[in-house]
């Protein structure tokens, strides 16, 4: 492109030329040799040019074109040899100058394409000078350029090294932040075991603490287990006492029984005793057997005797019958008399309470039971009309309350017309005052005019009369003076009179008012505070009876009505299970536990059994015991109260023949009976002068014995 | 833990500009409270005021609870799968309605199981409130611009306030359980497995006001009405 363009610059430039060789025909006709030369000359100038053209250089143009003077000079040198002739010589001459001309001509185009190639080598230098700065500039761009990738492959190589490091760092924090993780998670480590083991130390304390509760619990169940059993044994006890006091009772009975066979026994003594009579009579019998009418009669009268006894025993049963009748007819009876204590005490309470009831009649002011009756219905009737009035009265209520709110309103609108009014009266007042004062000033100014006249009318009389004399003017002058000024006075006075005394009115008459509105205003606040009151009732009043504006809406299965229902459902299943031990209990022990029960009555029949048994053997030995004593030592002891012992010796000759003792804290001691009396002496030789009852009933047994045989043998005797 | 949080934000802020950016633009936004989450605020203080209730007045036994961590202190939640089921019915329910405004006060009501005598209620007051005008034109929907910091903050003081009322509220010596009772405008529909109940009023009652707290969008008041004994 570069060389392009210099050739086409080149062109450019040497287009002048071109120019300037074509446009030479006229001095190519001027001469042949010339033209010759000029040809040639133009043959070299145009084969410089086309040597130029070709290779492109400048220089050997140039010297081309430099080269034609000197062929020019030798052409001259030549033509100087030949001598000229005339025509020649003017033909030379001619020619001469012409060539002169065409060589000033030439040496002009020389000097112009001198000037011109120097106006080209200046354009040339010019163009040069600017290729060079222009190659410098590129060359200092180069540098410049060159600079810079150094100084960017500095700043990359910068780059790179902060890269490096950065990426040092980068692998420094992460080892760092490695570490620190590792730390991190070594710790979190520790953290967990130390978890773990405070997990296990839990744990531990937890089984520990179950093992305690365990043992507690086990603990409680031997306890309860103990209880139980003190329960079962207190069971036991309770019906071992329960036992007992049957066996206690049993023993009663049995003592009682004892008694009984006791009396019995001494009825059969008793019944020994008249046998004995009947034997002593059968010996005196046999003993007068020996006058046999005697006897005979006396059989005759033991027959009706007999008889006698025997309608008596047969009337006897007959009265025991008629008793066990009567008794059977009392135990009848005793029920119905109960019934009949039952219904009287009945009676008499259903009485008092109809007297009662009679009573609160007669205080409601019912006397019979249809006035009762009808006071009763008069007092629901009066409710039900009550209830009427209650809700006309709340209806009415209503109606107060908008009539209060209607009226209040009408209220305030008058307080507020009652102050309008209020202004506009003071403030007529005030005109009034003003007016009032304005009436007395007007009044006085009247008053001070019609004086003012009189006193003119009077001047005029005095003037009309006085012009007489000057010194009787003068004096009415001084007189006339004087009157104003008590004319001045007077008014003065009077005008402050009537200021003073109207000003003290009207301020009395205002306070009146004054205080007169503030009572007003004070009831008035006062009926205010009243309303408002009995507004704000009416309020809360129709808040309570006004519709809610919000719904209450909750889940249907919230937590009460679970817990509700559950509740419920313990309760129905605990009254099942009350029902069903109640019913359990009604049918008994057979439902109960059978074989509980079956073993505690087995038990009670065994202990029964035995009971029997022992109570058998114990009458049976008692009674053993007693027959031996009696038998070896000769007297009978019966026990006849608490520490009382009655003794009776087996040969005694009556049943009365008994002797008392009672036992004492130091000893037994002898009580005095009838029989005892009859001992004097055994008594006063053995218990008082021996002190031993042994020895004194031995002495007993012994005399009373000697005495039978006594009369035993003086019986045979 | 507030320190360690600060300087954790630090050591990352200083490493990872990016994320830090993202950080900012996140909390810019944090500000506006929808209506959403205004009742969904309501309901987590509303489960856990509840629950402290349940806790506090012994009405279920303590180990059936778990303590959690919540507006800095630290709350029992019950576990007993029931009553999760209860609350987590009756609070999403209860947030639909509070985005319509249709409730203005829920009442967990403690009564005696044996005759359904109300012992206490505690009445939580919903009331709404506008939030931030300018924002809301600038969101197109209401919102709030309170911070949900100083919201938790209230909400805080308040709980602590329901933990100390076991010193004057009396002591419940029989078996008790409870209810929550909504009560919703009459135009409200009553939607599946729930029922009207009868609004409940307590003989001789007490009542102590707790502090207000306030999303911006809604403000809720608690109240406890006891049974005085004399």
């Amino acid at each position: 492109m570069a060389k392009e363009g210099d050739m086409s610059l080149y062109q450019d430039v040497l287009e002048p030329f071109r120019r300037v060789i074509n446009t030479d025909p006229p001095k190519e006709k001027l001469s042949a040799s010339a033209k010759m030369n000029f040809t040639d000359s133009n043959q070299s100038i145009k084969e410089g040019l086309s040597n130029l053209l070709s290779i492109g250089k400048r220089k050997s143009s140039l010297s081309m074109v430099d080269a034609t003077p000197d062929k020019r000079q030798r052409t001259e040198s030549c033509s100087a040899s030949v001598p000229p002739s005339p025509w020649e010589a003017k033909r030379m001459k001619i020619d001469l100058i012409a060539a002169k001309a065409q060589i000033t001509k030439l040496e002009a185009r020389v000097n112009h394409q001198h000037t011109i190639r120097k106006e080209m080598q200046i354009l040339f230098e010019e163009e040069k000078a600017s290729l060079t700065e222009q190659h410098k500039r590129d060359e200092r761009a180069l540098s410049d350029m060159e600079d810079r990738l150094n100084i960017i492959r500095r700043r990359e190589q910068e780059i790179k090294d902060e890269l490096s490091e950065s990426i040092k760092e980068h692998r420094e924090y992460k080892t760092k932040w490695e570490g620190e993780k590792s730390e991190l998670q070594k710790q979190i480590a520790e953290l967990k075991d130390k978890l773990l083991e405070a997990n296990v130390s839990n744990k531990d304390q937890i089984s520990e603490m179950k093992k305690d509760m365990d043992e507690l619990l086990q603990a409680l169940e031997g306890a309860q287990s103990e209880v139980e059993m003190l329960k079962k044994e207190l069971a036991k006890q309770t019906s071992r006492a329960e036992q007992c006091t049957a066996l206690r009772t049993k023993l009663e009975k049995q003592t009682f029984e004892l008694q009984q066979v006791t009396s019995k026994l001494k009825e059969i003594q008793y019944e020994k005793d008249s046998y004995k009579d009947w034997q002593q009579q059968a010996k005196t019998a046999q003993k007068r057997l020996t006058n046999m009418a005697e006897l005979e009669k006396e059989v005759a009268r033991l027959r009706a005797t007999e008889r006698s006894l025997r309608d008596s025993i047969c009337n006897k049963l007959l009265l025991e019958e008629q008793v066990h009748q009567l008794t059977a007819r009392l135990e009848a009876l005793q029920p119905a008399q109960q019934e009949l204590h039952e219904a009287k005490v009945k009676l008499a309470s259903l009485e008092s309470s109809l007297a009662e009831w009679k009573a609160a009649a007669r205080a409601h002011g019912a006397d019979s039971a249809r006035a009762l009756a009808a006071a009763l219905d008069h007092a629901l009737t009066n409710q039900l009309t009550a209830v009427a009035g209650h809700s006309q009265a709340q209806s009415q209520l209503a109606a107060v309350t908008e009539e209060t709110a209607t009226l209040k309103y009408e209220r305030d609108k008058a307080t507020t017309k009652l102050n309008d009014l209020q202004t506009v009266r003071k403030s007529q007042e005030s005109l009034i005052h003003r007016l009032q004062k304005r009436l007395l000033l007007v009044t006085r100014e009247r008053d001070s005019y019609r004086q003012q006249l009189d006193c003119y009318e009077k001047e005029l009389t005095v003037t009309l009369t006085g012009e007489g004399g000057a010194a009787g003017s003068a004096a009415l002058l001084a007189a006339r003076v004087e009157q104003l000024e008590r004319a001045l006075q007077g008014y003065r006075d009077l005008l402050a009179m009537q200021d003073q005394n109207s000003h003290a009115t009207v301020v009395e008459a205002l306070r009146a008012d004054v205080s007169k509105w503030r009572d007003a205003a004070e009831a008035a606040r006062r009926d205010t505070a009243k309303l408002r009151a009995q507004r704000d009732n009416l309020q809360g009043q129709i808040e309570r009876l006004s519709v809610p504006t919000t719904k209450v809406i909750h889940l249907a299965d919230n937590p009460a009505a679970l817990a509700h229902k559950q509740v419920q459902g313990d309760l129905e299943a605990a009254n099942e299970e009350i029902k069903k031990l109640k019913a359990a209990l009604r049918e008994g022990g057979s439902g109960g536990c059978p074989d509980e029960l079956l073993q505690i009555k087995q038990q009670l029949e065994n202990s029964q059994i035995k009971l029997q048994r022992m109570k058998e053997e114990f009458t049976s030995s008692a009674q053993e015991y007693r027959d031996v004593c009696y038998m070896l030592l000769g007297y009978k002891v019966d026990r006849t109260g608490h520490k009382n012992y009655r003794i009776s010796n087996m040969y005694a000759e009556s049943a009365e023949e008994y002797l008392t003792f009672t036992l004492c804290d130091d000893g037994i001691e002898m009580v005095h009976t009838d029989y005892s009396a009859t001992l004097e002496e055994l008594v006063e030789l053995h218990l008082h002068h021996h002190r031993s009852i042994p020895l004194f009933l031995s002495a007993l047994t012994m005399e009373l014995f000697t005495r039978t045989t006594m009369q035993q043998d003086s019986d045979e005797g | 833990m507030c320190m360690y949080s600060l300087l954790s934000y630090y050591f990352v802020s200083s490493f990872i500009p990016l994320n830090n950016y993202f950080k900012m633009s996140q909390q810019q936004t944090k500000n506006s409270i929808t209506l959403r989450g205004s009742a969904q605020i309501i309901c987590e203080y509303l489960k856990y005021a509840i629950n402290s209730v349940l806790f506090q007045r012994g009405l279920y036994p303590p180990e059936t609870f778990k303590a959690e961590q919540q507006y800095g202190i630290t709350l029992l939640i019950s576990e007993d799968a029931q009553i999760k089921s209860f609350l987590t019915n009756l609070l999403t329910q209860s947030e639909e309605w509070i985005v319509k405004k249709k409730v203005s006060k829920l009442s967990l009501i403690i009564l005696n199981v044996a005759n359904k005598e109300v012992l206490e209620c505690w009445d939580f007051n919903v009331q709404y409130e506008d939030g931030d005008a300018a924002l809301s034109k600038e969101k197109n929907e209401t919102v709030s611009s309170k911070e949900l910091k100083k919201i938790q903050q209230e909400i805080r003081d308040v709980m602590l306030q329901v933990a100390a009322t076991i010193s004057y509220l009396p002591f419940l010596d029989c078996r008790c359980s409870f209810d929550v009772l909504v009560h919703a405008k009459t135009d409200c529909d009553v939607p599946e497995k729930w029922a009207e109940a009868e609004p409940v009023a307590i003989q001789n009652a007490q009542n102590v006001q707790f502090k207000a707290f306030s999303t911006g969008l809604n403000k809720v008041e608690t109240v406890v009405s006891y049974k005085l004994i004399d």
